[in-house]
């Protein structure tokens, strides 16, 4: 009896200890990759980085994009198609590695699931509203900023709140993985006022539980919460820690990267960003 | 010994780099709280759980048709939807419904699993009690039982012991479930880990942890039921 206990007990930590060390060897892995593999000069005009040819020779763009962000990556309900500013960016970045809209893949993250999902080798890049942070340059390569936002607060106009300091004792409802919870924190201990904070996985769910009152404000960027606005909400005038927006890739990918920046700096440059902006409502 | 460390790759970098794991021990407090939430919402919605089980899996082979109905309803019911569903409409949908009528999350975490795992409870005590002979049944009545002396004195005692060992699994599914409360924000272990791994991104270390706690609290609980069952099958 207690030998076969302590026999299964054995096991199960080997077991566990096997899914870790897969995972380790997984992530590994792609270091150890031959970087450059000839690309049997099948496309002779376009000399791309060893990085960037890669991802061309695989013929798929894996991107990760918002599904629920108006403006920025929606997915259509009824068609499955994306839509907004940074399924645009996708486009604009394979068409310049020379593939088509078509090999675009796209893939919808979340706040949470972004970054396993690129130190796991199963996107390319991210473009989904995903801010530049200190911290999170330790993680991942960001490119620079297509887009500056800042942390903003929707409230129902029945509750009679009209600035953060009238949230002193309420509860705010953050996404998980989010910049903005730290942000309006940091707003907070300014005013001396206290908040509670509670974390959904979606903004969806967020939006749930501010229209059950379960939450009294839904805090994430502006630019995402005028995507929830309605006529009984409002967005308060307050505006926290401006975020930019970066496109994000692994560790390591720093031909990727800097192919990116260019390009960005590049739209930048012939106006072809303002005119992006403008095709969807951000300018 | 370091440079056996300094070898093995995945510690060095990537999602289960040494930093990482020392980021979250820093803060292991965070999941300490979250595991206590888990072990109080899983103890009360265990102890709902038992006493619903026990009432609608008597009331289910009773021959009283009312009670058999009502049971079979709320056992069909509570097993045909997920308990994801449940949870989140008992958090999003009654305030709505009833204005302002906010049942706080724990409370609605013993709710949830207390009554998903009630129904399953119901069956196993039904197949328990009438795996006892009809006979015993109509023996005790026949001695000047009531109905629910026979099962109180008679019947529940001897069904114990078939009830135990499936009794005991539920447990531990209950537990593993209160993980829905994460979605709702329920502040219990998974809630915890997925707040800690998705704001500061250590999210390999963190999942490997949070998933040794839920083995520490329900392996005990699954070995107790493979004794029981040897145990029953011996008697």
């Amino acid at each position: 009896m207690k030998r076969s206990a302590l026999l299964s007990l054995l096991l199960a930590l080997v077991l566990a200890f096997g899914v870790f060390g897969l995972a380790g060897c997984a992530a590994e892995e792609p270091a150890e990759e031959p970087a450059t593999e000839e690309p049997a000069g099948e496309e002779p005009a376009a000399e791309l980085p060893a990085g960037v040819q890669e991802i061309a020779d695989s013929g798929k763009l894996r991107v990760g994009v918002k599904a629920d962000v108006p403006n920025f990556g929606l997915q259509d309900a009824a068609t499955g198609e994306f839509e907004g500013m940074e399924i645009d960016l996708a486009y604009a970045l394979a068409e310049r590695m020379g593939l088509s809209r078509d090999d675009v893949v796209f893939e919808a993250v979340t706040a949470k699931t972004r970054g396993p999902l690129l130190d796991n080798g199963q996107l390319d890049v991210v473009i989904a509203t995903f801010t530049i942070k200190p911290e999170r340059l330790e993680q991942w390569n960001f490119t620079d900023p297509y887009y500056q936002d800042e942390v903003g607060l929707l409230v129902k106009k029945s509750a009679g709140i009209e600035s953060l300091a009238d949230l002193d004792g309420k509860v705010i409802g953050v996404a998980q993985g989010a910049t903005s919870r730290d942000a309006v924190q940091v707003e907070a201990d300014k005013l001396g006022i206290k908040v509670e904070f509670l974390e959904f996985a979606t903004y969806p769910e967020i939006n749930a539980a501010l229209e059950s009152g379960r939450v009294d404000a839904f805090s994430v960027d502006k630019s995402i919460l005028s995507g929830y606005l309605t006529d009984d909400s409002v967005i308060l005038p307050d505006g926290f820690s401006p975020q930019d927006y970066g496109v994000a890739s692994k560790l390591g990918t720093d031909e990727l990267r800097d192919f990116i920046n260019e390009m960005l700096a590049e739209m930048q440059e012939n106006g072809d960003m303002d005119e992006l902006l403008a095709k969807w409502n951000l300018g | 010994m370091t440079e056996l460390f300094e070898r093995i790759g995945f510690l060095q970098q990537g999602p289960f780099s040494v930093p990482r794991w020392e980021a979250l021990f820093a803060n292991i407090d965070l999941l300490w709280q979250g595991a206590l939430v888990t072990l109080l919402v899983a103890s009360l919605g265990l102890a709902l759980a038992l006493a619903l089980g026990t009432l609608f899996g008597v009331m289910s082979s009773s021959h009283w048709k009312i009670a058999r109905g009502f049971s079979r309803a709320y056992v069909e019911f509570y097993q045909n939807t997920p308990l994801l569903i449940q949870v989140f409409m008992i958090f999003n949908a009654l305030p709505i419904l009833f204005t302002g009528m906010f049942i706080p999350v724990i409370a609605i975490g013993v709710l949830g699993v207390g009554m998903y795992h009630g129904a399953y409870i119901a069956e196993v005590v039904r197949a328990g009690i009438q795996s006892i002979g009809r006979g015993q049944l109509e023996a005790a009545l026949s001695q000047g039982f009531g109905y629910i002396g026979a099962m109180r004195y008679i019947i529940i005692p001897q069904a114990m012991r078939v009830v135990l060992p499936p009794l005991t699994n539920q447990a531990v599914s209950l537990i593993k479930n209160t993980s829905v409360l994460a979605v709702i924000a329920g502040g219990d272990l998974m809630y915890a880990g997925d707040a800690f791994a998705g704001r500061f991104g250590h999210y390999g270390p963190t999942y490997i942890v949070v998933g040794l706690l839920y083995f520490v609290m329900c392996f005990p609980l699954a070995r107790l039921a493979r004794k029981l069952e040897s145990r029953a099958k011996e008697a």
